[in-house]
């Protein structure tokens, strides 16, 4: 058994390296092609692709697309077209093959390909974790507003989705595509996903985003929209909603309004900021400190003499850390 | 053959049999997850990640008595190449200039930082602040060895995720990166793991792609042994999520994760490991949905040992840790919701890892004698002996097939014969001698137990 391994190895191997061989110097050619189409498709001299290299080259392809500019992409794209392999490649969305599937679902992205709009749907809403998050992101470049309307309860819901990796879809999609469908998406406030939205939120434009949010204050106990609003706050007008949410039993919660009334308090929020600084909970404090420090009208000797004489050292100690932080900074 | 004979016999034929078929089982999902790999090559890395959603990780660094390193240590973390970090070094009550060295090469000052102690530590003497790095914080504490001082780095982080770096091994400058992939793509994360490859000269660990072969015949032995069980035994642990015996490499953890754990173990020869097999324990019983991975792209790298002592010390460091996690996590066995973890990855560790080098070195010892005083005939022991070596040599192999189907870290014609070869001559007394190692570290570690 562990000699036909051995012979495994070798057949492998040997295998492997007559591949390497053949499609470099098939992607040799590829490449020289694709050049060419990049400044004129037509007078392209592109091989014929066989099934076998079909989806190898789209490989290729997709790689040339992410890096290309608009004018460049759309004669690559036309490339295709003249050949016949954007219908090859349509194809291939139905095929079981996570390879082929996955290799023709960023083609289609690339392609802005409409005839590829139900599969992918399809693929978006019934595929695994990377088949259904590819086919969204192809949906998002084919037709941006449509894909987020299709796609609003999927983003919230599929926790599978990486959100370090949706968010950079948004951000390239830009505020004005976004926003919008992001406050259909806040406004239906989704349980659970709404904190994914939230997140999402500071890619959509601040002004219209904020004042949906902060709307929420007085709406809602729980703890995620309320962080969420409270993050939003601006104005002294919604200060009493961050006052109330100095008590709530969620430390985040506290840890939230504490930046809050920082950020727009003045000397009459200083009891309540007092009172969050000793907190049983280090980044509760932490906060009261820093937010005490940046409260309008208070003076560093003020605040240098609330330190000297506070007569809970946990909150003392924690505003002479806040002061030397602002010092070093 | 008398009953006894008969019975020695066939308990080592049932124990060899189990071990390498659970070994060769776990290669074959291992398989699986390789071959998603080469099927995501394309996609890898697309759509990258927004940068500002990525979390954050706190880079802890323990340092005792280790004036002469400590400041490239510390300077080789801050080259680390990722969005957002901090390094936080732990001075562990050094009695030599580890703590003046840094003071003047980073131009640390005491700053006033209030102390969280969230996992109990012995006292925290000063927390100083470096005037070079802003991302750069020195523990300055009483002594209380590596376990503790990671936990005082734990205490001081202010990031979700940290990483403890040990100068065994070197992270890829772009490590970070790679091993925050599992916590991006699943908030269920609790640790991400790496499998440890080897790298003779120092040079692997600088950049992506094929390495070098080492030139002697003893460190190649230490890589088909590396690839055979941490790698992919690793990986077909980590696709039923019951990787629990992780050790030696680097361990992204989440900290809220580690702090709910109450920190590592002081008294844990490899805590890392014990760690995460509490981790398995605790959150299998609270019945909550978690995950620990294992990354398998070679982003860590450690020198091979160079002498046999080293060796030794080594793998006998390895069984001590096995066996203290698995005894302090005995209740693993009865856990509720304990799934796979329950009925096979703590038994198969508990059992036929911890003990199994003593079912090994005395069956083979007691064979020989059964032999010599020919209560045993010669065709007996020779089938035996060669099954020993067919089932281990089977083991290795499986692991080169997966290897170059995979990462191909060994490209060349050459590479792969070499590491044929030593695949053969690892069972001609290696594997014996590993044996012999961890048999004499479980006595030990049953002796200081009891």
């Amino acid at each position: 058994m562990g000699l036909l391994l051995l012979a495994a190895i070798a057949v492998l191997g040997a295998l492997r390296r007559w591949r390497r061989r053949r499609m470099e110097a098939i992607e040799n050619r590829w490449r020289n092609a694709l050049s060419q189409a990049a400044e004129d498709p037509r007078g392209a001299a592109l091989p014929t692709i066989g099934t076998w290299d079909l989806p190898h080259f789209l490989e290729a392809w997709n790689r040339m697309l992410e890096s290309a500019d608009e004018q460049t992409a759309e004669r690559l794209g036309t490339l295709l077209g003249l050949h016949g392999i954007d219908e090859r490649a349509l194809r291939m969305l139905r095929k079981r093959s996570a390879r082929l599937r996955l290799a023709a679902i960023t083609a289609a992205g690339h392609l802005r390909e409409p005839r590829a709009w139900d599969d992918l749907e399809r693929l978006s809403q019934h595929g695994g974790p990377i088949v259904s998050f590819a086919a969204a992101r192809a949906l998002l470049r084919i037709d941006p507003r449509r894909a987020l309307d299709v796609l609003s309860h999927s983003i919230p819901a599929r926790d599978d989705w990486p959100l370090a990796r949706l968010a950079s879809v948004f951000e390239t999609l830009g505020p004005s595509v976004v926003t919008n469908p992001l406050i259909t998406m806040l406004l239906r406030r989704p349980r659970p996903g709404l904190d994914r939205v939230v997140k999402l939120a500071r890619f959509g434009q601040p002004e219209k985003i904020s004042s949906i949010v902060r709307g929420w204050l007085g709406s809602s106990t729980d703890p995620d929209v309320l962080m969420a609003a409270l993050a939003c706050i601006e104005d002294r007008a919604d200060l009493p909603w961050a006052l109330g949410a100095a008590d709530h039993p969620e430390w985040r919660v506290r840890m939230s309004a504490a930046r809050a009334l920082g950020k727009v308090g003045n000397r009459e929020e200083l009891p309540a900021l007092l009172q969050l600084l000793r907190d049983p909970v280090w980044w509760v404090r932490y906060h009261a400190a820093h937010g005490l420090i940046r409260l309008e009208g208070l003076e560093p000797h003020e605040i240098e003499a609330m330190r000297e004489g506070a007569r809970d050292s946990f909150a003392a100690d924690m505003l002479g850390q806040a002061l030397a932080e602002r010092r070093w900074a | 053959m008398s009953g006894p004979v008969a019975f020695v016999l066939w308990v080592l034929l049932a124990y060899l049999v189990i071990v390498n078929g659970v070994y060769l089982l776990l290669h074959m999902l291992a398989v699986r997850t390789v071959r998603e790999k080469v099927t995501l090559r394309p996609l890898e890395g697309l759509p990258p990640v927004q940068t500002a959603l990525v979390p954050p990780v706190t880079v802890v660094v323990a340092a005792r008595d280790d004036a002469e390193h400590v400041v490239d240590r510390v300077r080789a973390a801050l080259a680390l190449d990722y969005p957002q970090f901090e390094v936080v070094v732990v001075n562990d009550g050094s009695r030599d200039a580890t703590l003046e060295h840094l003071r003047e090469a980073f131009a640390l000052e005491a700053f006033p930082e209030v102390y969280w102690r969230r996992v109990p530590v012995k006292p925290v003497r000063t927390i100083y602040h470096s005037r070079l790095h802003r991302n750069l914080r020195v523990v300055d504490k009483e002594r209380g060895g590596t376990a503790d001082a990671i936990n005082a780095g734990v205490n001081t982080s202010r990031y979700p995720l940290f990483i403890a770096l040990d100068p065994r091994w070197t992270l890829r400058r772009d490590g970070l990166r790679t091993l925050v992939e599992p916590f991006v793509d699943d908030p269920a994360t609790l640790a991400a793991c790496t499998t440890l490859r080897i790298d003779p000269d120092g040079t692997a660990a600088l950049e992506s792609g094929p390495a070098e072969l080492p030139r002697s015949l003893f460190s190649r032995l230490q890589i088909v042994e590396h690839l055979r069980e941490p790698l992919f035994v690793r990986l077909g642990w980590a696709r039923l999520n019951a990787a629990l015996a992780v050790s030696g490499s680097a361990i992204l953890f989440r900290k809220d994760a580690v702090v709910e754990s109450m920190g590592f173990r002081g008294d844990m020869l490899v805590e890392e490991m014990e760690l995460v097999t509490r981790m398995h324990k605790l959150w299998r019983a609270k019945g909550e949905r978690y995950v620990v991975a294992v990354v398998s792209d070679p982003i860590c790298w450690a020198r091979p040992a160079a002498t046999l002592g080293e060796l030794r010390a080594n793998r006998m460091r390895w069984q001590v840790g096995l066996a203290q996690a698995m005894a302090a996590n005995s209740e693993l066995f009865g856990v509720r919701h304990g799934g796979v973890v329950r009925w096979l990855a703590y038994p198969f560790l508990s059992w036929l890892e911890r003990f199994g080098p003593a079912v090994e070195v005395l069956g083979l010892v007691l064979l020989t004698a059964m032999f010599l005083l020919k209560l045993l005939p010669g065709l007996a022991f020779v089938a035996f002996l060669a099954l020993l070596f067919a089932l281990g040599f089977l083991v290795s192999m499986s692991a080169l097939v997966l290897e170059d189907a995979s990462f191909r870290l060994y490209p060349r014609w050459g590479q792969s014969a070499r590491l044929a070869i030593a695949a053969v001559v690892e069972n001609l007394g290696y594997r014996q001698l590993v044996a012999f190692w961890r048999f004499d570290a479980l006595l030990r570690w049953w002796q200081t137990r009891r």
